[in-house]
């Protein structure tokens, strides 16, 4: 046997091994990118920076709603060792079976993802993470604690920001954030640029709901290069991928912080409304919604879950925005709609009377109204039952009901211009549209052909089916203001410079013509300015306010006050409705404070002894 | 000394060159591995790169003192210097162990570990005791003695323990091939037992050591990949089990080999070696479904203990497999790689690659400079093997034969095992890869390996025995 030969039994080996390695290496380098991705999975995160929310000012410029810097003390549980608990516990001033048990907690619900493959939700928590262990600490509190972190290896803190509202006002438009919960992150809806993670926060009502995506700002991402202890390197690619985290441009909103304040302060112990719109604009300068809590409340999850479970049991409901939400018969303020669509109809002039008869409907003693204006100044109720029943049958086909359905479905034709009966289009979620109903309504209530304009006649007089927002009660100051039009009603004035969103500079015109509305403007006037007017206690000295009591009646209990008004009756600066609750004639309660509403925003001041002839006024109504 | 004057003429180039640039190359991987940016100076002895400078400069040193002395003195040397090296292996035994294993004599970071010495002092007594057989008449002492000669370190490397070393002693059994040392005494007596039968000699008995290598090889080799679904990145869509894929191989080098026989095997052999082609195809074919086919009846306890040893499974608490980050990092560097200086995954400070400075050094090497690179260093490994194995058969002397044969397997052990275990072909042993990896005792006894080789080289003309 030649033994020299078995070299090549030794080379083949060699080759072959070499061979294969070769091959393997093309395949796993060149060919199969699976290992890039398993190594950017290893290797490289996508670190984000969350800015500061966008800010808000008010309409004076004034910082409403603004960010606080605030702590959280991460763990990492991989770098803690020996932790002394009770030491800790008493740091942080818990007891050691509460460390034990946020231990617990943490392990089993951070870091919880949707796993699509299997279906399930799955816990994604890595010893080697940092994972919040107490939230939202103050500069005080995490001084505290840092000053003896040393002895505790695997806690660190890290910075966040939480808002803040230097005025504790206006909580039910402005809104809260919180936590975005499961529902969110997963939702495709929400969550399609995949923004929102686990302990992101999100917008959960009002503005900050609204204009979530105006408010968040854009989100920095660094690129870096991990170590297996998930520290930052360095940053990859030297950050030719990284995004700069940009916080978003202030909002401006056409609120008046000291105005909602003063709002707030009238309406203390009350429940109800008041919104104030600027009528050239649709900007809303107040919004009240009685009684309201202080904004600052509901700021992070700790405060969250020690305040909202009291303030949603709470019997007066602070946490109903009630100006968006509460639906009110109008009671005598819609009159002054119903005066325009008989002028606009023509079944009536400007000069048109009508017998008090009180046979019809109830009525105070008063003059015969022989126009519009007066009957407006006397708010007689048959004056206007006379009316809308000329509106509703005006004779145009020969079967009665036939008639009240064609003439019904015209009224609500009208009523739908003036924005009543549906949702307005306003910058704020949760919003209801109040009813103005159509001959479909009362088809299922009596069956076809089978109502009349007596059978409905409630409504001529704002009362019966009829409901309405105090909001869209306030629009209806801003519509006879501007004389027939109006821009839907809304808290941001300008997205940083930009302006209003583009749907709130489209004017939406009534089917009323203008020329009708000085007669109710007449009316309005003399409600406020002349004896025999039913808001002589609105009346001021050097601004003509022009304005329409209303006393809805109630029958659960006390008679609610309405008032919507504008003001001055030339050039008008604002619109408002004020709506209080079981408070009685809108003469007594909800006329002053839109007064002295009025005043405080065109003077910048009021007469104090008005002011507390209010709060006499007030005594009596005790609310529960 | 006319010997010495002519040193720079005698001495193999290729194989100096290629062995000193692996040198280079492995220094300028730790560097860039283990770089700290306090200390960027590759003299800073705080840091491997500095230490393992100074590793280097102690192994050029020992080159020049082994060019200087006599190469009898090896020759005649080798049963001291092996007992020396047995002395050491005891005693390291009873050293405290680091990192479980009692492989370190010396004090803090400044240990050797005998067992790499031990490879070369074992290679030098196998020539001496081999070159000195008459090889024609074997009977199974000096079968015996050969292989007691390489297993008695071997076991106390086993004691330390040391898997990767243990198997590295294994090389020898294919120097022993090479020189005819077979095992076909042993097995003739096997079998000649058996009545009627008096053969003498037997074609497994002659090629028993690269046949066990290949029943091991593949064995291992099913388990490893035998589940694994590859991809074929050209065809897309065929996904192979890793077990079809050993079969196809194994189906296609069988017609390479088939192809080989009809264009040059002689007439006589044609029929025999087809025998065995086929013979050889089906056996391995069914070890092959054999081994998976027990693996996959076996508990899934028993599975877990064999994965564990195979490396597959290494954290019972679920983080990611070593192979596996050590293969993310290969297979990240890409065609061209990262750049130098740029791995991700792999460097020390990142920390995801283990051992990444040293059992895992390919890993940043192929994350740095892609496939380009890494294929360049392979051809580099297999350039000085097959340059090895051309100076071995050049040698006139029986001893410089077998101690350059000893040199080629075992680096090549290293080579395939530490690669291999790099791209997920072979156990997480760890071994280091030569003239490569960090590490003072193996840059050292490898150095001293291959100053022998060249010095031994340089003077084959002078000796004849």
């Amino acid at each position: 046997m030649n033994l020299e030969n078995r070299k090549y039994v030794i080379i083949a080996f060699i080759l072959l091994v070499g061979f294969i390695y070769t091959s393997r290496l093309f395949y796993m380098q060149v060919v199969d990118d699976t290992w890039v991705l398993r190594a950017q999975e290893i290797a490289e995160k996508r670190k984000e920076i969350i800015p500061p929310r966008g800010v808000m000012f008010d309409r004076k410029g004034r910082k409403i709603v603004s960010n606080k810097t605030y702590y959280n003390l991460m763990m990492t549980e991989e770098k803690i060792t020996h932790l002394d608990t009770a030491a800790f516990a008493k740091l942080i001033g818990w007891t050691p079976i509460m460390v034990r048990e946020r231990f617990k907690e943490i392990v089993k619900g951070e870091g919880v993802y949707y796993n699509k493959s299997s279906g399930k939700h799955t816990s994604n928590y890595q010893k080697m993470r940092a994972y919040p262990f107490l939230k939202e600490l103050t500069l005080d509190e995490i001084t505290k604690i840092l000053v003896h972190i040393a002895n505790f290896p695997g806690f660190k803190e890290e910075v966040t920001s939480m808002r803040t509202y230097p005025y504790a006002n206006g909580a039910n438009i402005l809104g809260y954030l919180n936590e975005a919960n499961r529902e969110d992150i997963e939702s495709k809806e929400i969550n399609a640029d995949h923004f929102y993670r686990p302990g992101s926060n999100i917008g959960r009502s009002g503005i900050e709901r609204f204009y979530e995506k105006e408010l968040r700002g854009r989100k920095g991402i660094r690129y870096v290069v991990t170590s297996a202890m998930n520290n930052a390197i360095e940053s990859y690619a030297n950050g030719k991928y990284d995004t700069v985290a940009k916080q978003a441009i202030p909002l401006k909103l056409g609120m008046d912080i000291v105005m909602q304040a003063y709002g707030e302060k009238l309406m203390k112990g009350k429940k109800g409304c008041i919104v104030a719109i600027e009528p050239s604009t649709g900007e809303i300068v107040t919004m009240v919604s009685s009684p309201s809590y202080d904004p600052n409340l509901l700021v992070g999850r700790r405060n969250i879950s020690l305040n909202y479970p009291k303030l949603a049991r709470d019997k007066d409901i602070p946490l109903f925005p009630r100006p968006l939400q509460a639906e009110y018969p109008p009671g005598s303020i819609f009159k002054l709609v119903q005066s325009l669509i008989g002028m606009q109809e023509g079944v009536v002039t400007e000069n048109s009377g009508f017998a008090c008869i009180k046979s019809m409907v109830g009525c105070h003693n008063h003059p015969n109204a022989s126009s519009i204006a007066e009957a407006v100044q006397y708010s007689c109720n048959p004056y206007f039952y006379q009316l809308v029943r000329k509106v509703i049958q005006q004779k145009v086909k020969k079967n009665l009901y036939a008639d009240a359905e064609f003439g019904l479905n015209k009224w609500h034709r009208y009523m739908s211009s003036f924005g009543l009966g549906r949702e307005l289009d306003v910058d704020i979620t949760g919003q209801n549209g109040g009813l103005i109903p159509d001959s479909k309504y009362y088809d299922k209530w009596y069956g076809h052909h089978q109502w009349a304009f007596s059978t409905i006649r409630s409504i001529s007089i704002g009362q019966g089916e009829i409901k309405l927002t105090p909001l869209q009660m306030a629009n209806i100051a801003v519509i006879i203001a501007n004389k027939g039009w109006y821009y839907s009603p809304h808290f941001v004035k300008s997205i940083g410079k930009k302006g209003p969103k583009a749907n709130f500079r489209k004017k939406h015109k009534t089917l009323v013509e203008s020329k009708y509305f000085d007669a109710v403007i007449e009316g309005m006037r003399r409600v406020v300015n002349e004896s025999g007017g039913t808001a002589k206690s609105a009346r001021l000295e050097d601004i003509i306010i022009c304005g329409k009591t209303g006393t809805v009646q109630n029958p659960q209990g006390k008679d609610h006050s309405v008032f919507i008004a504008f003001a001055p009756r030339d050039n008008p600066k604002i619109a408002i409705a004020v709506f209080v609750e079981n408070a009685g004639a809108g003469g007594a309660v909800a006329a002053p404070i839109a007064s002295l509403m009025i005043e405080k925003y065109l003077k910048g001041k009021v007469t104090k002894d008005k002011e507390s002839k209010l709060n006499e006024v007030d005594k009596p109504i005790i609310i529960h | 000394m006319r010997k010495n004057d002519a040193l720079l003429s005698q001495i193999d180039w290729p194989l100096f060159i290629a062995f000193i640039s692996l040198l280079i190359f492995g220094m300028a991987t730790v560097y860039s591995v283990a770089f700290n940016e306090e200390h960027p100076n590759i003299f800073a002895f705080s840091e491997k790169y500095g230490k393992q400078m100074l590793w280097l400069g102690v192994s050029l040193f020992l080159g020049l003192l082994i060019f200087l002395i006599d190469v009898d003195i090896y020759r005649k040397f080798a049963v001291p210097i092996y007992i020396f090296t047995l002395l050491l292996l005891v005693i390291v035994l009873f050293m405290p162990p680091i990192n479980g294993a009692r492989a370190w004599i010396g004090i803090g970071s400044m240990g050797i570990q005998p067992a790499e010495f031990a490879k070369i002092s074992t290679a030098l007594l196998l020539s001496k005791y081999i070159s000195g057989l008459m090889i024609k008449h074997q009977t199974i002492n000096t079968v015996l003695t050969g292989v007691g000669i390489l297993m008695a370190p071997a076991i106390l490397v086993a004691l330390q323990p040391d898997a990767g070393t243990l198997v590295v002693f294994s090389s020898f059994l294919f120097v022993m091939y090479r020189e005819g040392m077979t095992f076909d005494p042993i097995i003739l007596k096997l079998v000649n037992r058996i009545p009627g039968i008096n053969l003498k000699s037997t074609w497994v008995g002659n090629h028993f050591i690269p046949l066990l290598f290949i029943v091991v090889v593949l064995a291992v080799l099913t388990l490893i990949i035998g589940e694994v679904e590859f991809s074929i990145g050209f065809l897309p869509g065929i996904i192979i089990k890793g077990g079809t894929g050993i079969i196809i191989t194994l189906a296609f080098l069988s017609l390479l080999a088939f192809l080989y026989i009809r264009r040059f095997g002689t007439k006589r052999d044609r029929a025999s070696l087809t025998f065995i082609i086929v013979f050889g195809f089906v056996f391995m074919t069914a070890l092959s479904s054999s081994v998976s086919f027990v693996f996959s009846k076996l508990a899934r306890h028993q599975k877990d203990r064999i994965e564990m040893v195979l490396g597959l499974k290494e954290d019972p608490n679920g983080k990611d497999y070593n192979r596996n980050r050590a293969m993310a990092a290969v297979g990240s560097g890409g065609a061209f790689g990262k750049g130098y200086k740029e791995a991700s995954v792999s460097s020390v400070e990142s920390n995801h690659v283990p051992e990444s400075e040293t059992d895992f050094i390919f890993c940043p090497f192929a994350e740095e400079w892609g496939f380009f690179g890494s294929v360049f260093l392979v051809f580099i490994y297999l350039f000085m093997l097959m340059r090895i194995v051309f100076i071995a058969e050049r040698q006139r002397s029986a001893f410089n034969r077998i101690y350059a044969y000893c040199v080629a397997m075992i680096l090549f052990y290293h080579f395939a095992i530490n690669i291999g275990m790099n791209i997920g072909f072979v156990p997480v042993i760890g071994i280091p890869l030569p003239f490569f990896s960090y590490g003072g005792s193996s840059i050292m006894s490898f150095c001293i390996m291959m100053f022998l080789l060249l010095k031994l080289d340089s003077q084959r003309k002078d000796v004849l025995r």
